[in-house]
């Protein structure tokens, strides 16, 4: 199978919120059944962001138009309008370069090989939330108090691509704003309405996801350019998660090497045997219990020698040739 | 060893004669170095820790993780949550039990280095590959590279405790923003991996794994238990060994014999014969 | 509408007024995103920037309410712009104009047509001629055409009328009317509108709209590009122009507008009214209506349809298609009453009640339903599938009448506001007496059925899930009720029992009430071929039926819509017991009491009579996509069913010229083929295109220049662009609102439609002027705010169903009143505070929306405001619950179809400071 990927046109989104609906009703997530327990944000984006039990929201950001006129001659088709309402999809992206994967300790994040899309298996989630902090995009969400303390992001429907169908948001789409097959053509038709975008008059209509971090599998046709419709102007990970990416390989390489030095240690010091110490307050001589020799006197005996005589002093072949040395 | 010294006539016939008293009474001192509340705070909070390292590397590491079955990663990552509190609640309840113990620690690891002290550091690396036949200045309570290593241990788990609370906290009651939680998430990894170096050296040291931290003798010949007594067992530490270990502190313990037990061979706790 | 949603595709221009499809319609956008993408250009005139605009190219916003001085503006545009610099050109030539259709002006509408002497309108007083002012009704005597010749029927022409089984009654006369087919008649139709519509010119519009003129002449230009004779431009409308004390002249001004531009019957084009949300056209189609018979039969009444002869003598079109309307009712009152209705007792007519119809007489419709309940006239009701103490204008006196009713019946799946209406928390449950009853009912998918949409089409549906807990379906319901007052009347007599005791009731399938035989009912059958009525009234007999009654699965083989390949299924669905002779379509129809139908406009869907009770080998069952061989118009007539006769856009002879050529070749749907003669025809035709000879031999039709017959379903077959049909005068004349801020009409004499329902005449409602709770009367002009409603496309109407879904409710989870910046400015408004919304009948508190789509309108020179309000809460249901917004609108309403207007009416806001929205 070829890459695969959402196509999202803003320019045919009406902002219904069935996609939003679909992907809770398709994957199962809940709402609350407290009466009234909903917070309206102020606006239609509700709620406002994606989180444990939401993996998928519309945007709704409302803006002036600056080319509104309603003096001078007759007004052009879009100076009409005083408003932009730029209609916004924002879910996993679904990247080629997918951070969340990559980081990922437990492969819950991880890249479908048949689609490309970055889906995941709740099951081995261990709710580290490393994904959380790699993503560019800030999409997976991690809520304890309602979910099942697992991630949530957008898997792809790669449970419904695998059989056939098409994710679940973009089935449900009436607009056909979503669409959803080969990366390739995804890209194809997205240029496709660019040019007529433009040719109406949206002079900041752009493709988005075609290049970010290493291509995308979300395809955007953004009516107003990316930062209207909410999408993120040059993503990048946060130097903080490769922090993350240096510690691990770290650990991995030095502590089996800590081991095999201490196994080093272990083998040299094979046969140690040592004099037995005591001491006697009333001459505060230590002696050496088998022989009877007084090794130190005093209660704080000054040790005087060099360290690298300390170290060097009875080493076997060292001492050896220190012998040959002073016998010369 | 070699080094032996010359003393005057009457402390030779003194020593000879404790020599002599010490062997017949067949009794070995001990030195008494960590009380009861010490050890068990000591034994449950490593025992968190190798179970939290363990967990955690089960967790983290995703070829172990594929291992397992999901049901075993879930109970270890849930009992990552429950070991961890347990892990940063035993020392602070100890401390407030104790807190004149808490700083007896203090300073003990925080007294000024004296010349033995960086003499031992700098000694301590060839003496681990060297032990048989390299000897170590005397040393206090605390060694110079106990009170480094331990104090990175405490450092390490300062850093542990704060940010897997931090990461607790962070999904279960308020939210961290992606960048702080990766700012903790990188904290937690890097004290795991100064946890890697520091805590299996203490083991390797402390359990004894290293030849020269295994028992000495006792004034009987016998072979006396070694430095993992001091935690997992009674908290005391022989003459002798001591003697090897912290020279310094083991001669100001004799003298003042406030800590000092006799043990007899079979190592109950006996009056030393008074007036032999 | 008069084309279908697939057909939205093919247009050239979309206008939406008083609609917001893209929220309220997602699946028009589908289409429309069609059409856009070929290049259509897209206007919409909305009070508020809508989630439609944003995909339109052109927005304009207007003032709630003034429509109508919108579509006249367009009106006087046409003639200014398009016709009048033209016509000369025409008339001498005869050379198809590039810019405008004067054949379609001149020949399929009543342009041409001569009106009567007495027609007048006067500007000074805002009235027609015929005003009666004693009881503020119009007579329309004087808005009918000149006759120029009286032609009887004969005998020859309607030889089924003659026959001595059908029903006496006195043959109609075609009057035909004199014409000036040059348009110069100063009485012709075009004049008497031009001169009407001169007072609307852009300055005037704008004045009265809130418009900005160059704003509005960008949309007058653009849209009236869709009058060249190749494009077509379509009007998208919904609640936004029905619902007014003019909502039926808004639609009339829409239909006019479109005749104008040469837009009717053609792909692309038509009047279409956005419905279907709650199953609006089944409704009407179905006479749930106190003035409309199933299938847009006229009921019995008491002045000119007081006998069976008295119906067929004033419904009986002259010319045209519904000179068969005799056919229609026969069959209809023989499927009510069965064997029972025979020639003799005219086939039972009169056992129908008769609506009360002479002046002043007591009024029956939905906001009347209400005043009687209050006046203790109305003592049961049965409240089925709907919600009036929520939807019904002025909640609050709604619920208040209700509390009078000794009992109440409501079916429904969940408790509404109706049905706990005397828990709402501005009524004392101690002092209601009234005895409420709930049935739970069946969700649609809990039962099979039909569904029909706003394109006309009806779809099966399967029962997808049997109905929940001790749901029942609403047939199951009907029947034990009917059969349990027909035993009583049986037992125990009563006043009047036939209509009861002599109606047809024996829709059973192995003794259990059943769907089938009422699709068989809708159809129609030949009676003597079948065996309705057999078994002793219990019915017909089927083997091989799931404990529901129904055949599960029973798919037709072949590739299906949906991408299925069935291959083959066996097919069943035969009676084993009982024969139904089903009729192939409303053709075979007959008037002598052969034919049983009760919905004639719906013959033809369920036909298969091999299969009565396998819905998939119905016309009505099918499922397949074969656009491409039909003209890729998206037609798809293998898809389903669309009534009549399964054509997909009505009066699509006007997709052709008088010789019967497409005005376009990509939007062709029938063609007389000259050489062949013979008509060539892609949509099912509209027009008599074929002759059945005495002998059963099908002739050709030949199109004929000088009488198209376009729209056959009118007597004169022409479009009125003037109509004497309307209660409320013969062209769409601009009036304000109930509540409105101004104080003069700037076109006319009348502030207000002098005969509007609830406002004049028998129906003058004090109610809706009053406070619901205190009963005093409060200054409009303490209500300076004009406030409109509208629905988001999250919920669904009252809730009901949509605050049971929990992402519903988290997806939009309350109610809110739009506003400007300008208006929370100077009221001291920040966005999200609860707010206090009130009108002269009731407050309601409801969150504060401050946007930008909402911008302040200069109206008559001065500033005025406008909010909205969407309406889904209330006070009953688990999850979600708010204030009933229909507590502020008015219960006055349009006076031909008595549709309340909630659209426009007037409030003040203030800060909320005690309660805040629940």
């Amino acid at each position: 199978m070829a890459d695969k990927a959402f196509l999202f046109d803003t320019s045919r989104c009406s902002g219904c919120h069935a996609c939003q609906i679909a992907c809770k009703v398709w994957n199962e997530l809940p709402s609350t059944l407290e009466l009234n327990g909903n917070k309206w944000s102020g606006s239609h984006q509700n709620p406002p962001d994606v989180n444990g039990t939401t993996r998928l929201i519309m945007l709704y950001n409302e803006m002036e138009n600056p080319a509104y006129t309603t003096t001078g001659e007759v007004s052009a088709q879009l100076a009409t309008k005083r408003v932009k309402w730029a209609f916004g999809r924002r879910a996993c992206q679904h990247c080629t370069d997918a951070p969340c994967s990559n980081i990922c300790p437990a492969g819950a994040i991880f890249v479908d090989a048949e689609t490309g899309l970055v889906t995941t298996d709740d099951s081995k989630c261990i709710g580290c939330q490393y994904c959380s902090a790699a993503c560019p995009f800030e999409v997976p969400q991690y809520d304890e108090g309602t979910a099942v303390g697992t991630i949530q992001k957008c898997t792809g429907c790669v449970d419904r691509v695998h059989n056939g169908m098409k994710p679940a948001c973009v089935s449900t789409c009436q607009p056909e704003a979503l669409d959803f097959g080969d990366r390739d053509e995804m890209i194809k038709k997205a240029y496709e309405r660019l040019e007529m975008l433009k040719a109406r008059g949206y002079s900041d209509a752009m493709v988005y996801g075609e290049k970010e971090m290493g291509g995308l599998h979300v395809i955007q046709v953004l009516k107003y350019g990316a930062a209207a419709h909410g999408a993120v102007e040059n993503p990048k990970v946060s130097p903080a998660v490769a922090l993350a990416g240096v510690t691990k390989p770290l650990t991995g390489v030095v502590f089996p090497l800590c081991i095999v030095g201490f196994g080093v240690m272990t083998a040299l010091a094979a046969g140690y045997k040592r004099d037995t110490l005591v001491y006697n307050t009333d001459t505060k001589d230590t002696i050496i219990l088998e022989t009877g020799e007084v090794a130190k006197t005093g209660t704080r005996p000054a040790d005087t020698r060099g360290w690298t005589d300390a170290v060097f002093e009875n080493l076997p072949f060292m001492a050896a040739n220190r012998k040959k040395k002073g016998g010369e | 060893m070699s080094h032996a010294i010359t003393v005057s006539p009457e402390a030779q016939a003194s020593d000879q004669k404790f020599l002599e008293e010490s062997k017949n009474a067949g009794l070995t001192r001990y030195i008494k170095r960590h009380s009861k509340q010490a050890r068990i705070t000591h034994d449950v909070t490593i025992i968190c820790c190798i179970w939290l390292m363990i967990s955690g590397l089960f967790v983290f590491a995703p070829p172990l993780t594929q291992l397992c079955p999901q049901e075993l990663i879930f109970a270890f990552r849930m009992s990552h949550r429950i070991i961890g509190v347990v892990f940063c609640a035993v020392p602070l309840i100890s401390f407030f039990m104790a807190p004149s113990g808490a700083r007896h620690i203090w300073k003990a690891n925080t007294c000024k280095w004296t010349s033995d002290d960086v003499m031992w550091m700098v000694m301590f690396f060839p003496y681990l590959f060297g032990a048989k036949w390299i000897h170590m200045p005397d040393q206090d309570e605390q060694k110079s590279g106990q009170r480094f290593a331990d104090g990175m241990l405490w450092v390490c788990g300062f850093l542990m405790a704060i940010s897997g609370v931090i990461l607790l906290l962070g999904s279960m009651v308020f939210t961290l923003s992606p960048g702080a939680h990766a700012v903790w998430l990188f904290l937690h990894d890097l004290g795991f991996f100064l946890l890697c170096i520091f805590a299996t050296a203490h083991i390797f040291l402390g359990a004894g794994i290293f030849q020269p931290y295994r028992g000495g003798k006792d004034i009987n010949g016998n072979k006396v238990k070694g430095c993992w007594n001091l935690m997992f067992g009674d908290g005391m530490v022989s003459e002798a060994d001591a003697l090897y270990h912290w020279g310094h502190w083991a001669r100001e313990e004799l003298e003042s014999g406030e800590n000092v037990v006799y043990k007899d061979k079979d190592g109950n706790i006996v009056e030393f014969p008074k007036g032999k | 509408m008069t084309s279908h949603w697939c057909d939205f595709q093919n247009t050239d221009y979309i206008l939406h007024c008083g609609s917001n499809s893209s929220e309220n319609h997602p699946i028009s956008s589908k289409w429309l995103n069609k059409a856009h993408e070929r290049g259509a250009k897209w206007i919409v005139v909305d009070p508020r920037y809508t989630r439609t605009a944003e995909l339109a190219d052109i927005y304009c916003p207007i003032r709630s309410g003034t429509d109508i001085a919108f579509y006249g503006g367009m009106y006087h545009y046409i003639f200014e712009n398009l016709i009048e610099p033209n016509l000369a050109d025409y008339l001498k030539t005869g050379k198809r104009c590039d810019v405008y259709n004067f054949e379609y002006l001149l020949n399929y509408t009543n342009a041409t047509y001569i009106l009567d002497p007495e027609f007048e309108f006067d500007p000074e007083t805002g009235l027609f001629s015929g005003f009666d002012p004693e009881n503020e009704v119009y007579s329309n005597h004087s808005w009918h055409y000149e006759t120029e010749e009286e032609i009887p029927w004969t005998e020859e022409q309607y030889p089924w009328a003659y026959k001595d089984n059908v029903p006496k009654f006195k043959k109609p006369t075609f009057e035909k009317p004199k014409r000036s087919m040059d348009l110069s008649h100063p009485r012709c139709v075009y004049q008497q509108m031009k001169k009407h519509y001169s007072r609307y010119d852009l300055d005037t519009v704008c004045s009265i709209c809130g418009m900005d003129k160059d704003n509005l002449e960008l949309v007058y230009k653009t849209y009236c590009e869709s009058a060249a004779p190749d494009k077509t431009g379509m009007i998208l409308y919904a609640l936004g122009q029905t619902q007014h004390t003019y909502g039926a002249q808004n639609t009339r001004a829409m239909s006019v507008m479109q005749l104008l531009l040469g837009n009717i019957g053609i792909p692309g084009g038509g009047v279409n009214a956005l419905r279907g949300e709650p199953n609006v056209q089944g409704a009407t189609d179905m006479g749930m209506m106190v003035n409309e018979h199933p299938a847009y039969l006229k009921w019995a009444n008491t002045t000119d349809r007081k006998s069976l002869a008295a119906w067929l003598e004033s419904q009986t079109y002259s010319a045209g298609y519904y000179s068969n309307k005799p056919k229609f009712i026969v069959s209809s009152l023989k499927e009510w009453f069965g064997k029972n209705a025979t020639l003799e007792n005219d086939f039972g007519y009169d056992w129908w009640p008769k609506v009360p119809s002479t002046v002043g007489a007591q009024d029956w419709t939905h906001i009347s339903t209400f005043e009687l309940m209050d006046q203790g006239v109305i003592k049961g009701y049965f409240n089925w599938g709907m919600n009036p103490c929520h939807s019904a204008p002025n909640a609050a006196h709604v619920r208040r009448s209700m509390a009078n009713l000794d009992w109440l019946v409501v079916a429904d799946q969940v408790e509404t506001e109706s049905a706990g209406f005397w828990h709402a928390p501005d009524m004392n449950p101690k002092e209601i007496a009234t005895e409420v009853y709930f049935l739970p009912c069946a969700l649609i998918y809990e039962k099979p059925g039909t569904i029909l949409n706003s394109g006309r089409w009806l779809q099966w549906r399967y029962e997808a899930v049997a109905p929940y807990d001790e749901a029942k379906t609403d047939l199951w319901m009907v029947d034990q009720i009917f059969t349990a007052v027909r035993d009583l009347y049986e037992a125990e007599g009563g006043a009047n029992p036939e209509p009861i005791t002599k109606a047809k009731w024996d829709y059973y399938v192995n003794g259990e009430i059943s769907f089938y035989p009422v699709t068989w009912a809708l159809n129609g059958y030949r009676v003597k071929t079948s065996t309705f009525e057999g078994n002793g009234g219990k019915g017909f007999k089927a083997n091989g039926l799931d404990e529901s009654g129904n055949i599960h699965c029973q798919l037709t083989p072949g590739q299906w819509g949906d991408g299925r390949t069935v291959v083959g299924a066996e097919k069943k669905g035969s009676l084993s017991e009982g024969k139904v002779d089903l009729l192939p379509g409303y053709a075979d129809l007959a008037a002598d009491g052969s034919t049983a139908c009760a919905m004639w406009i719906y013959s033809g869907y369920y036909n298969n009579s091999e299969y009565p009770l396998n819905p998939a080998e119905q016309p009505v069952g099918r499922r397949i996509l074969n656009d491409e061989e039909h003209g890729g118009l998206g037609l798809n007539p293998e898809w389903a069913f669309s009534w009549p006769s399964n054509r997909r856009i009505l009066y699509n002879r006007n997709a052709s010229d008088v010789n019967g050529q497409p005005w376009n070749e990509a939007k062709k749907l029938n063609r007389w083929d000259a050489k062949a003669k013979k008509w060539e025809i892609v949509d099912v035709n509209d027009f008599v295109a074929t002759k059945t000879e005495a002998d059963g031999t099908v002739t050709q039709v030949a199109p004929d220049p000088k009488n198209p017959n376009s729209f056959f379903m009118l007597w004169e077959q022409r479009a009125r662009l003037e109509s004497y049909g309307m209660a409320d005068g013969p062209f769409p004349e601009f009036f304000e609102p109930f509540e409105s801020p101004m104080d003069r009409n700037i076109l006319n004499g009348s502030l207000h439609n002098p005969v509007a329902f609830g406002m004049s005449g028998a129906s003058k409602y004090d109610s809706a002027k009053l406070d619901a709770v205190t009963g005093e009367e409060h200054d409009l002009k303490d209500f300076p705010i004009v406030a409109t409603t509208y629905s988001v496309t999250e919920h669904w109407q009252t809730g009901g169903q949509s605050r049971s879904c929990p992402a519903l409710l988290e997806a939009m989870p309350t109610q809110f009143v739009e506003m400007s910046y300008e208006l929370a400015e100077e009221l001291g408004i920040q966005n999200n505070d609860d707010v206090k919304v009130s009108s002269r009948r009731a407050s309601v508190v409801v969150k504060a929306l401050v946007t930008r789509r909402f911008a302040p309108f200069m109206v008559d020179g001065k500033v005025q405001h406008q909010v909205g309000l969407t309406h889904h809460f209330g006070f009953t249901h688990e999850f979600g619950q708010g204030d009933v917004v229909n507590d502020l609108t008015p219960n006055v309403g349009d006076p031909n179809s008595f549709t309340p207007e909630y659209k426009a009416f007037m409030v003040k806001i203030e800060k909320a400071h005690e309660g805040g929205v629940h």
